[in-house]
């Protein structure tokens, strides 16, 4: 049995859509097998008004131990530091989540927003808000660099934009059934095991990535998005093309480019001019951005040799 | 005892932050004030960046319906830059559309909604120990069944759209995806599946042909009566039930209702423009002031911020004309709001001057409109229905409920449509302009204003259907549409405020709600509500 709260700050709540999709386990497996007990969730928990305010305060009283909080948006801290745009139960929610933070065993961002502040704290930044742990690539956030829970570990990110459904429900079932030893954390205090590869392992156009054949929109034939429209997958660490979204695809098999969203620089490049769904690139030729753990120079260098050895692929496309 | 003391906060089960103040008189609610109390600051964000930034950013304003913004920042853009949509494209725009629309029915209904029939407030009704075992959360027979399938839609958009929530696959010039063969026949059995494991067998209790032959109130009583299987259906429980818990006996609302309309005709839309859009529309649009029907000009809409936390505009400005919004700080003290002035972080969008409601009330109204065309919804049902009993919490629900089986036999159909020898995007040229785009969200009308000046977002306005619905007083005091709808709740419980939940709930508000009681006489807030 594990007592778990959800709140949501500057949220879309697309994490707890994504969440109500989950398969494996699903969201009623884990209540009903799972021994998750959900204290409160704002989207569906039953209690109202005043009975909200109760559990929040016997969380925070100790008359019932939340064993994970999760925390869905981002920690709106405007206008000038107070809070109140976004205040919730008649308080700023921001001070809901120091307190919560403080007699939960665990704290988990879901999503971009909390984890690092997301799209929302994109500049200018209207709302002053921040991740939990993290503000977009620094360590700090609202809690602080040095913050640990009870349990001893810090804020526990499952990034992206939205979460994929299970990495949030197989979170949640390791820290119910006691594996949280085994749930190794990077430097983004993302679990390892969801965040290692790239979302290139196991995207069907990674042929033509080797080979450098560029593919685009409206086109068939596993064209890689990489050199024209701006996918990031190959510099973007999550599991989206071994767990497939939604039981069946990802952005890149819908011939989607990856925009990168498990990474806390997420919307890359703060959505400036030419950044979206176009490769911005050197002298006109070459990607800027190169795949994580290649050296610039060696990538262009393998780039020119590459394509100069490849026969130009027909359009392969079947329909 | 004349005055009730009342602090519910949150009601909760709406998305995002809402406070409703409640002025009661024995029990009655006489007036009512909505408060959004989350601003994120979207506009802000978009200005400056490049101009398709909208198709990553909006739906990310509500990861509920992000496909619907997707929808409507794609089309503002397709007017900007003057692009040639292929037929294909506007079909599986259409399909993501309403694929999102058809996901939200059962989650809707049995996450957020049905749960409340499960409330102790009906336990001395007949059919509570029925509704109880089918609709309580988690654990009720139906809602597991309903939820499961609430996931099935959208397997159909992440084939076309690699996953919901969050795709941007819809981009000016036509859809990312060049969908094969397997990707439109898995859809389909996709599609068999929901068909199958919930809307035949657990709503209707009858094919969805046989429900569509429903054309008035008559028929629908007809059809309930006519065997078991409609009778114990979902459908017929919830008919039953909704009538003896007398859910069409409160939240009338202000009786006017906007609908942007949706699905472009694959054949209409083809060059994009302002002017062009509603007489494409497959979901028709318009405006319907409870006597007659109107053309849904978006030129006809205008936003106020006389109760909203927003300086340095005018009220009653189109939203090509209102500058990026502007947070008035200081003046967020949610225990203190002066109702005179500013109470809301929503705007006060009004239409003809008009507060009107959205949602699928509106569109099952627009449906009846006999002025439709042939590549419209003609669907005489809720004409009939809103002139035997009019709006209510009960019709609300019913008609979101209805759309079910004409969106499941859209999609089918548009799926036949596509070709898979014709094209899915066409490059368009980059310029400067001004676009609209326009679409209906599953809880209403949505749109989006986009004016583009040196090759970046000069301003980018959204009207959301929440924003409608839950939009504060307006400069002349008119009451938004659920400011409206909470007027004569009577309020049983005040430890239990049920009614009141199911007003807004009713509406399927994109806001978790707070209520505080008032004092009718003075306008205080009265102390808080002991328990």
């Amino acid at each position: 049995m594990a007592n778990l709260l959800w709140l949501k700050g500057g949220a879309c709540s697309g994490n707890t859509m994504s969440f109500l999709n989950a398969e494996e386990p699903s969201v009623i497996e884990l209540v009903m097998d799972f021994g998750i007990r959900i204290l409160y969730h704002p989207s569906i928990g039953l209690e109202i008004g005043e009975q909200v305010k109760e559990v929040l305060n016997d969380a925070l009283n100790g008359i019932t131990p939340v064993d994970i909080f999760v925390f869905e948006g981002s920690v709106i801290q405007g206008p000038n530091g107070s809070g109140k745009m976004n205040l919730y139960a008649g308080r700023p929610m921001k001070d809901w989540v120091k307190e919560i933070a403080e007699v939960a065993q665990y704290v988990v961002a879901v999503g971009d927003c909390a984890a690092w502040g997301g799209i929302v704290a994109v500049p200018p930044n209207p709302t002053e808000s921040t991740g939990i742990q993290f503000h977009r690539r620094q360590k700090g956030g609202f809690l602080g660099a040095g913050f640990n829970s009870r349990s001893g570990l810090p804020v526990i990110n499952i990034p992206g934009c939205p979460a994929h459904p299970d990495w949030m429900t197989q979170v949640l079932v390791a820290l119910a059934t006691g594996r949280m030893k085994e749930l190794l954390l990077d430097d983004f205090h993302r679990p390892r095991t969801f965040f290692t590869d790239f979302v290139q392992t196991g995207c069907t156009n990674a042929r033509s990535f080797a080979e450098k054949v560029s593919g685009g929109f409206g086109k068939r034939g596993n064209g890689c998005l990489f050199y024209e429209v701006g996918c990031r997958g190959p510099m973007t660490r999550a599991s989206c093309n071994r767990i497939l979204w939604n039981r069946v695809s990802s952005k890149t098999r819908a011939n989607h480019p990856c925009l990168g969203c498990t990474e806390p620089a997420f919307p890359h490049h703060d959505l400036k001019k030419g950044s979206i769904f176009k490769t911005m690139k050197y002298l006109g030729v070459l990607p800027k951005e190169a795949p994580e753990g290649e050296s610039k120079l060696l990538y262009y260098f393998k780039t020119g040799v590459q394509k100069a050895l490849t026969p130009s692929r027909k359009d392969g496309g079947s329909k | 005892m004349a005055l009730k003391e009342l602090n519910i906060s949150p009601v909760g089960r709406v998305e995002g932050d809402l406070d409703v103040k409640v002025y009661m008189e024995n029990g009655v609610v006489t007036r009512a004030h909505t408060q959004a109390a989350m601003f994120r600051g979207f506009e802000q964000i978009l200005a400056g960046k490049d101009p398709q930034a909208g198709l990553i950013v909006t739906p990310r304003a509500c990861g509920i319906c992000g496909g619907s913004h997707l929808y409507c920042a794609s089309s503002a853009l397709d007017v900007a830059w003057q692009t040639t949509l292929p037929p294909n494209a506007l079909l599986l725009r259409s399909i993501g559309q309403a694929s999102e629309t058809l996901q939200s029915i059962p989650r809707w209904f049995y996450a957020i909604f049905a749960t409340d029939m499960a409330n102790k407030k009906f336990a001395n009704k007949p059919l509570y120990q029925e509704v109880v075992k089918r609709f309580a959360a988690y654990v009720g027979t139906s809602f597991q069944k309903g939820v499961t399938a609430s996931g099935r839609p959208v397997e159909i958009y992440a084939l076309f759209g690699g996953q919901w929530p969050h795709s941007s696959y819809m981009v000016p010039g036509g859809v990312m995806c060049a969908p094969t063969l397997k990707d439109i026949t898995r859809a389909h059995a996709i599609l068999n599946h929901f068909r199958n494991d919930w809307l035949e067998t657990v709503w209707l209790g009858c094919s969805i042909e046989r429900y569509m032959e429903i054309q008035s109130w008559d028929d629908m009583m007809e059809w309930l009566e006519e065997n078991e299987s409609h009778r114990n259906s979902d459908l017929g429980l919830f008919l039953r039930a909704g009538i003896e818990f007398g859910l069409d006996k409160f939240g009338q609302g202000v009786g006017k209702f906007l609908a942007w309309g949706t699905y472009l005709h694959k054949d209409m839309y083809n060059k994009p423009t302002i002017e062009g859009r509603n007489p494409a529309t497959i979901s028709p649009s318009g405006f319907f002031d409870g006597k007659k029907y109107y053309d849904a000009d978006q030129k006809m809409v205008a936003e106020h911020i006389k109760h909203s936390w927003f300086t340095d505009q005018e009220d009653g400005l189109h939203p090509f004309d209102q500058p990026i919004p502007t947070p008035a700080l200081g003046a967020t003290n949610l225990e203190h709001s002066d109702f005179n002035g500013k109470y809301s972080w929503a705007k006060a969008p009004r239409f003809m001057g008009f507060s009107a409601e959205t949602g699928p009330l509106a569109r099952v109204i627009m449906a009846a409109n006999p002025a439709n065309k042939e590549h419209q919804f003609r669907d005489p049902l809720f004409g009939d229905i809103m002139a035997k009993m009019g709006p209510s919490v009960f019709t609300r629900v019913l008609a979101r409920m209805h759309e079910a089986t004409r969106i499941y036999q859209k999609i089918d159909e548009w799926l036949r449509q596509i070709d898979l020898d014709g094209e899915f995007y066409i490059k368009p040229t980059e310029r400067d302009g001004i676009g609209w785009g326009a679409t209906e969200a599953a809880r209403g009308a949505l749109a989006h204003w986009i004016e583009i000046k040196n090759g970046v977002i000069e301003n980018y306005q959204i009207i959301a259907p929440t924003t409608f619905n839950v939009g504060p007083n307006d400069k002349d005091g008119q009451p938004g549409p659920i400011e409206s709808a909470l007027e004569g709740t009577e309020i049983e419980d005040p430890h239990d405020p049920v009614e009141v939940g199911m007003v807004a709930r009713s509406f399927d508000s994109c806001l978790v709600c707070t209520v505080h009681a008032h004092d009718n006489k003075t306008g205080k807030e009265l102390a808080k509500f002991k328990l």
